[in-house]
């Protein structure tokens, strides 16, 4: 039950919850911010590469049944044409925010990316999903007794007038990105080639790391025809598929304080459109 | 969270005491049933796909990837199919890439490469944007290598990050980290150890723990086990 203390308890908890710079009020205004700081602040949570980090513990997790649930759940939604994995990708990543990101379990951003995607794509209704959190968890008022909780749906529904995407029917038997094969015309680059990795105004979403961006490196691998995962990310259909190439960067190239052997190198994948050719 | 949860941290001892354990559903349970429970109402999956799929997670393991590596390591043919057609030669180790769907998993799709070690070359993967692994060759990724902490890590102080791991690669091997950000799936194929001279495909597989294809340990004669064994338990593990 919810008392005045109670209420008062829970907004003091919340208000110790912060994400944003220290140095800086909450509420800013434009003269405040730096086009670094702009850019912090727009950056994907979910690239996390080379960001200062302090060593920890590596650590095995036993996985807990809703986790399994959840991770089948998605690919399932899938399976049936709710979404392409890059949607699912976008919401729990990048559109979740740094708080929730950092704070709450890997497969939560799962599970509320499940949600999102449900309500904003108009398969149910923000009504329907409360009645059924609450129907639930008055369901399971006197605990779990030892037991796993268990989906009981009412009855199967006829999913015939579901909307659906194509990607199900077009990668079937191909499966993706095979589907998308023959589909951009030549490669720009070819294997060998040295490429710059531009450093665009990447608003929204992006899957080309921040650490490469302006890197030069060279072509190691032509990969595969595919939209690029910026367009994918909004479950748009019908964009041309392009070129993916697999980069082989320094890691003196890549970090100025990169200390081990000169030969030491990182590869990583980039769509066509991040690249330019470099003498 | 239910009441319990509360992080204050007098109330820990204040609870034991007073409050009855009851094994309260949690908030990520109850989400996840209420949205399983309507999308098979409204028809979007079949509770038999998700039974299908069910079916398929549960199996998923390293074992299939070390398989491969024992057989390569045996078989020279094999090897090359196995750098040349990866797709195709896991098909031999009872992994097909088309499965559960008949599109392949939604979010590990189908596109493969296997690194092969060599003496001057040693690789390791990551996913710097989040978790992407092979999960039908190597089952589910481990907590760790989805941790801010490797991801940010391993890309930029490779060789310390490999030295927590208890690996020191010597400075005229190349340490090269591949990245899986976008659709292409990565295995290591770590070279065979000394020691091993006339050994089954079985007894090889054995040595090819999931941490030598993903670049972190190396085999070893009689290293069967994962570097790290610290384990997070879990409330209601898979199963339970």
């Amino acid at each position: 039950m919810t008392t005045a203390s109670h209420r008062e308890q829970k907004l003091a908890l919340i208000s110790r919850l912060k994400a944003s710079y220290p140095e800086l009020p909450e509420w800013t205004s434009g003269d405040m911010i730096s086009s670094d700081r702009f850019w912090a602040y727009m950056k994907c949570p979910q690239d996390q590469g080379g960001q200062l980090s302090a060593a920890e513990p590596f650590l095995e997790k036993e996985e807990e049944q809703w986790e399994l649930m959840t991770y089948i759940l998605c690919e399932v939604l899938g399976w049936g044409g709710v979404w392409v994995s890059e949607e699912r990708r976008r919401i729990a990543d990048v559109e979740i925010g740094l708080s929730v990101y950092f704070g709450l379990p890997y497969y939560f951003r799962w599970l509320w990316a499940a949600t999102k995607t449900l309500v904003e794509k108009e398969y149910i209704s923000w009504g329907e999903l409360t009645d059924r959190l609450v129907e639930v968890q008055d369901r399971y008022a006197g605990g779990l007794n030892g037991q796993l909780p268990k989906a009981q749906p009412k009855f199967e529904g006829d999913g015939s007038n579901v909307k659906r995407n194509r990607w199900v029917a077009d990668s079937l038997g191909k499966g993706d990105p095979g589907m998308y094969s023959g589909q951009a015309g030549p490669a720009k680059y070819n294997v060998g080639d040295r490429v710059k990795v531009r450093d665009l105004p990447a608003l929204l979403y992006t899957r080309t790391p921040e650490y490469v961006r302006g890197a030069e490196g060279v072509i190691s691998r032509v990969s595969y025809e595919s939209p690029a995962p910026e367009d994918e990310a909004w479950g748009r259909e019908g964009d041309r598929p392009e070129w993916f190439y697999i980069v082989r960067f320094k890691q003196v190239d890549l970090w100025d304080s990169y200390h081990g052997p000169e030969s030491d190198s990182l590869q990583t994948e980039i769509p066509e459109r991040w690249l330019q050719a470099s003498a | 969270m239910s009441e319990h949860h509360h992080d204050h941290d007098h109330d820990h001892d204040h609870e034991k005491t007073v409050k009855p354990m009851v094994d309260e559903i949690t908030e990520f349970e109850v989400l996840e049933i209420a949205l399983r429970e309507l999308c098979i109402e409204k028809g979007i999956f079949t509770a038999e796909q998700h039974r299908i799929y069910t079916e398929f997670a549960e199996q998923i393991g390293p074992t299939p990837g070390a398989k491969l590596v024992a057989k390569a390591w045996l078989d020279p043919e094999f090897k090359k199919l196995a750098l040349t057609d990866p797709i195709e030669a896991c098909l031999q180790v009872g992994v097909d890439w088309l499965n559960p769907t008949g599109s392949g998993t939604i979010s590990d799709f189908h596109a493969l490469q296997i690194l092969e070690d060599s003496p001057t070359v040693h690789h390791v993967i990551v996913c710097c944007l989040c978790s992407c692994y092979p999960r039908p060759l190597l089952g589910n990724s481990p907590e760790w290598y989805r941790s801010p902490n490797y991801r940010r890590r391993i890309v930029r102080w490779p060789r310390p990050v490999l030295a927590e791991f208890g690996l020191e690669i010597p400075d005229n091997v190349e340490v090269r980290i591949e990245d899986s950000n976008q659709k292409h799936r990565f295995m290591v194929m770590p070279i065979r150890p000394e020691g091993t001279e006339g050994w089954s495909e079985d007894q090889l597989a054995e040595i090819v723990t999931r941490d030598c294809m993903i670049g972190v340990a190396l085999p070893k004669p009689g290293v069967t086990t994962n570097v790290k064994t610290k384990t997070i338990p879990a409330i209601r593990p898979v199963g339970s």
